[in-house]
């Protein structure tokens, strides 16, 4: 149940989000399957391997894909489905908790707190470069194929 | 042939492009990606393009005419529809380049803003979203949409008041810590952590974070390093406003 709840409230905050940078109203139910994408595979990961950092880099990785293939398939920015889907994975929680420590003294919590934020950072910055490396890595190979293939045809 | 003038105020057009991505969200590659594309489109022997995050810089050749011009971008945030308007304009324009009176002339329909509305839907959304998704009730949720629209009116009105995006977080983290705490003071069965991490989301420069990381994995190193510093002071004048606003009203 608290997993059905993280889901669907996930979902909505990533049409929040979308709303915020004005996204077009008839991308917006993609912008919801983003985020249920990221924070469902996240969790499913989690729950499997108990792994934060390998979870998280994993499932904004995931969400990278989703965000590259829909960006070729509708000629968008791929920014446009990027950004709200990876919102979820954003620690707000550890940043309130690591100034909560700061407030009352407790310098382990901000420690710990402040640690987790930055895996988090590092975990989807990670998962969506790897990505990006990968596409346009991809994207070149096939620039060349068609290059040499017009050259041959000369 | 072009004359220097007419290629002066057409460059001139092109940094107008790139600081509008810029400005819209849009990633530093893809601003020198466009840009060299245009400088092709519109038939220049070489195009040198350097961007960062607050500074654009271009130098265009055409035959033996040289020409280089900088520009100095100011804030910026996120802008999907004009991002999408600026990137199907490059695109057009590259394949059929437009006279500098046609293109200026798109680049101003680009602009137009929209109305507010959905940003103000969207702040109260995402607010209580994110309350009830950190572990929240449903009342705790409301309580955050309802902070929600204060932050977004804040976000609305306080840069007329201040140009620093750091005093900016600052105060309006304060006010958002006001109101969580005293809500919750009023009606003791709201959570006031719950309340504020899901406003947090709203001011937590989480995504230039992030952003700020990718661009250096890539290797947009400077403008990552910029980012990243002024992510961490954001991030502290949040930290300080709500710090502040828990202290004065004893809640923890």
């Amino acid at each position: 149940m608290e997993y059905v709840i993280q889901l669907l409230s996930g979902a909505l905050g990533s049409v929040g989000f979308a709303l915020i940078f004005r996204l077009r109203a008839c991308l917006l139910p993609l912008a919801a399957l983003g985020g249920l994408l990221n924070w469902g595979i996240y969790l499913l990961l989690f729950h499997l391997t108990g792994n934060l950092f390998l979870s998280a880099i994993l499932a904004s990785a995931a969400t990278a894909v989703y965000a590259e293939l829909l960006a070729r398939r509708l000629r968008a920015p791929t920014t446009l489905f990027l950004v709200p889907a990876v919102i979820p994975s954003i620690p707000g929680s550890n940043l309130y908790y690591t100034m909560r420590g700061a407030v009352t003294g407790n310098f382990d919590a901000v420690a710990e707190n402040a640690l987790l934020t930055l895996e988090w950072a590092f975990a989807i910055a990670g998962g969506i470069s790897i990505v990006t490396v990968v596409f346009s890595v991809i994207k070149g190979i096939r620039k060349k194929r068609v290059n040499s293939k017009e050259n041959l045809s000369k | 042939m072009r004359d220097k003038k007419e290629l002066s105020e057409l460059l001139h057009l092109f940094l107008d492009i790139g600081e509008g991505i810029h400005r819209a969200g849009g990633e530093i590659f893809r601003v020198e990606d466009t840009l060299s594309r245009l400088g092709a489109a519109y038939g220049a022997d070489r195009t040198d393009v350097f961007a960062i995050t607050s500074h654009l810089e271009v130098t265009m050749t055409f035959g033996d005419i040289e020409l280089t011009r900088t520009r100095r971008i100011h804030g910026g945030g996120t802008d999907f529809r004009r991002l999408e308007a600026y990137n199907d304009l490059s695109r057009r324009v590259c394949a059929a380049p437009l006279s500098p009176a046609e293109l200026r002339r798109a680049i101003e329909e680009t602009r137009g803003v929209g109305s507010r509305l959905p940003i103000y839907i969207g702040s109260a959304l995402a607010g209580g979203s994110f309350a009830v998704f950190f572990g929240g009730g449903l009342l705790d949720g409301v309580a955050a949409a309802l902070i929600g629209l204060l932050v977004c009116l804040m976000q609305e009105k306080l840069p007329a008041i201040s140009q620093s995006g750091v005093v900016v977080s600052f105060i309006a983290a304060l006010c958002t810590g006001f109101c969580a705490c005293l809500l919750s003071l009023i009606i003791p069965i709201l959570m006031p952590d719950k309340i504020m991490i899901g406003d947090i989301m709203l001011l937590i420069p989480g995504i230039a974070l992030t952003t700020a990381i990718r661009n250096i994995l890539i290797g947009d190193t400077v403008s990552g390093i910029l980012r990243f510093t002024e992510s961490l002071v954001h991030a502290a004048a949040l930290a300080g406003g709500f710090m502040i606003a828990m202290s004065l009203l004893g809640v923890q």
